[in-house]
């Protein structure tokens, strides 16, 4: 049993209900909350302090162009809101705030976040091209969380539900909507608004079978997608169309560099410098330094990589960087046994220990003369 | 892959303290190491971004050792274990896609251990002798 309110009727209905319920508590400003664009049909997220703009909008968008967690972070850059406003976000975005809030790039206590069992979305240009066919199949399929047709990643994500937003949104598998608080202030905040009910939480077993289809991608994935770059010149015919624009870490949520070191100067050389970095190599590919951004930033990021795919969603040349992403980041967090947005621990590389990954240094025997 | 003629470009990064410390010591005590070795000087092994181990991969080198001052000896308190925790991810991302981890070393050596650098700098020189050329030394990176 745990504290939460119950709606009957459509999943989205439900979650505007409750964002506009929360929206009177004295100490909530405001909603961040996608909403359908008018004119091209696409969804954007909208900050508003008004009821009517939540009624039209779209809690569950099925695409994702901008990463919730960047919202977040641009929101409170500068300093935390006056009174925290609510957040609906899908699972990688709170996986993503609260990771980046790890690193002080997101004032949690700014957001009551509300998260739900996720279908995944489209890709954005999939979705572009056939739009009111897609939505028609993404509404049919949500309850089941099954769409097809969605993003890579969204297909092999395991961490589907809301478990880690301060409200827990459960529809699938189940007949009501059940929402449930999952921290000390969600409870507070429900007690607050005389909401507070004694809720029953979802058997595991409603949703296990989502659950093991998509444990199965995600095999898939470190097996089967693995083996097509496993060699440096299989990853280079990956990469190969790569126009080294740094869209994918532009949109990522986990890269919030201010100048990031692939845009710096240090990469920017004189003529002759090219030249002979050409005549070493046999020739320098242009635009120069395409593996090492991807590489470069595999080091630096994949430790917090969420999984959520909106690299791969930005990239105009179809590049399957958000796989490369997740794949590395599968072994390189497997190393600390860390999973980014859900572990307390800070992210391994602020952390540090004197006795550790030994195996990773070099023996030396002085047995030589 | 190995050619008796092959003759690897060796990075050597030492930290400013006990790695250059240690070369400091060979030098004193007349201790030769192989000429294609390469040391370059940097303040911290915890100084040593990834991305500057991996251009010099692209740029051409065909490993990258890496030494610095042993566990409880960093005279910034943490930085080599910084440098071991960003080598630890670095050989997993290259072991993903075949770039052989391997090509890249990590041992401590402390001011006074001389023979334990110019050791590592052979033993080194050796290993990648054995593997051959670098996998990245190509024009479409
Ligand atoms: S690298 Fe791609 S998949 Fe990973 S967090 Fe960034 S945008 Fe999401
Ligand atoms: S992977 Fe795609 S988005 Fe990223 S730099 Fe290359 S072309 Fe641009």
């Amino acid at each position: 049993m745990a504290l939460g309110v119950i709606y009957t009727g459509e999943p989205e209905a439900a979650i505007k209900d409750f964002v506009k319920l929360l929206m009177k508590h004295k100490d909530i400003q405001g909603a961040v909350i996608p909403v359908k664009m008018e004119r091209e049909g696409s969804y954007a997220f909208v900050f508003t302090k008004s009821p009517e703009v939540v009624d039209k909008s779209s809690p569950i968008a099925p695409v994702m162009p901008v990463q919730g967690a960047r919202v977040l972070s641009k929101l409170t850059k500068r300093k935390p809101l006056t009174k925290p406003a609510v957040a609906v976000l899908k699972p990688c975005e709170v996986r993503a705030a609260r990771e980046l809030s790890k690193i002080n790039q997101v004032c949690m206590e700014s957001f009551i976040t509300v998260s739900f069992d996720c279908p995944g979305v489209y890709p954005t240009k999939s979705f572009l091209k056939n739009a009111d066919a897609l939505e028609e199949e993404f509404k049919k399929g949500l309850k089941g969380l099954s769409v097809s047709g969605v993003r890579p990643l969204c297909e092999s994500c395991t961490y589907f539900t809301g478990e880690f937003a301060d409200f827990e949104v459960q529809f699938a598998g189940i007949n009501e909507v059940r929402i449930i608080a999952r921290s000390q202030r969600a409870e507070a905040i429900l007690k607050g608004l005389g909401k507070a009910e004694e809720v029953e939480e979802r058997d595991k077993k409603a949703i296990e079978a989502v659950l093991e289809a998509r444990k199965k991608a995600k095999e898939a994935l470190k097996t089967e997608f693995a083996e097509k770059v496993s060699t440096p010149e299989k990853l280079l015919s990956v990469l190969s169309s790569c126009i080294n624009c740094h869209n994918c870490r532009s949109v990522c949520p986990i890269c919030f560099c201010r100048e990031c070191f692939f845009d710096s100067d240090s990469l920017k050389t004189p003529p002759h410098l090219y030249l002979e970095r050409a005549s070493r190599k046999g020739g320098l590919r242009f635009m120069p330094d395409t593996l090492l951004f991807h590489l470069g930033r595999m080091n630096h990021m994949s430790l917090s990589c969420v999984s959520c795919g909106t690299c791969e969603d930005a990239c105009p040349n179809m590049v399957p960087v958000s796989r490369l992403f997740a794949l590395v980041s599968e072994r390189t967090r497997a190393i600390f046994d860390y999973v980014p947005g859900i572990d307390d621990r800070p992210s391994p590389f602020l952390e540090y220990r004197e006795e550790e990954l030994e195996e990773y240094e070099m023996p030396y025997y002085e047995a030589r003369s | 892959m190995a050619d008796k003629e092959f003759t690897p470009k060796v990075f050597y990064a030492l930290c400013a303290w006990c790695g250059s410390g240690g070369s400091e010591t060979a030098g004193a005590y007349w201790l030769k190491y192989p000429e294609n070795v390469r040391p370059f000087r940097v303040m911290c092994t915890g100084a040593l971004d990834s991305a500057y181990v991996l251009r010099a991969l692209i740029e051409g080198a065909d490993g990258v050792a890496v030494s610095g001052c042993h566990p409880g000896d960093c005279h910034y308190n943490i930085g080599n274990f910084r440098a071991r925790r960003r080598i630890a991810v670095m050989k997993e991302i290259l072991n993903t896609f075949g770039i052989d981890g391997d090509r890249v070393w990590l041992r401590w050596v402390a001011h006074g251990e001389g023979k334990k650098l110019a050791d590592t700098a052979t033993e080194f020189t050796e290993h990648i002798k054995k593997k051959g050329p670098s996998p990245l030394k190509r024009w479409d990176t």
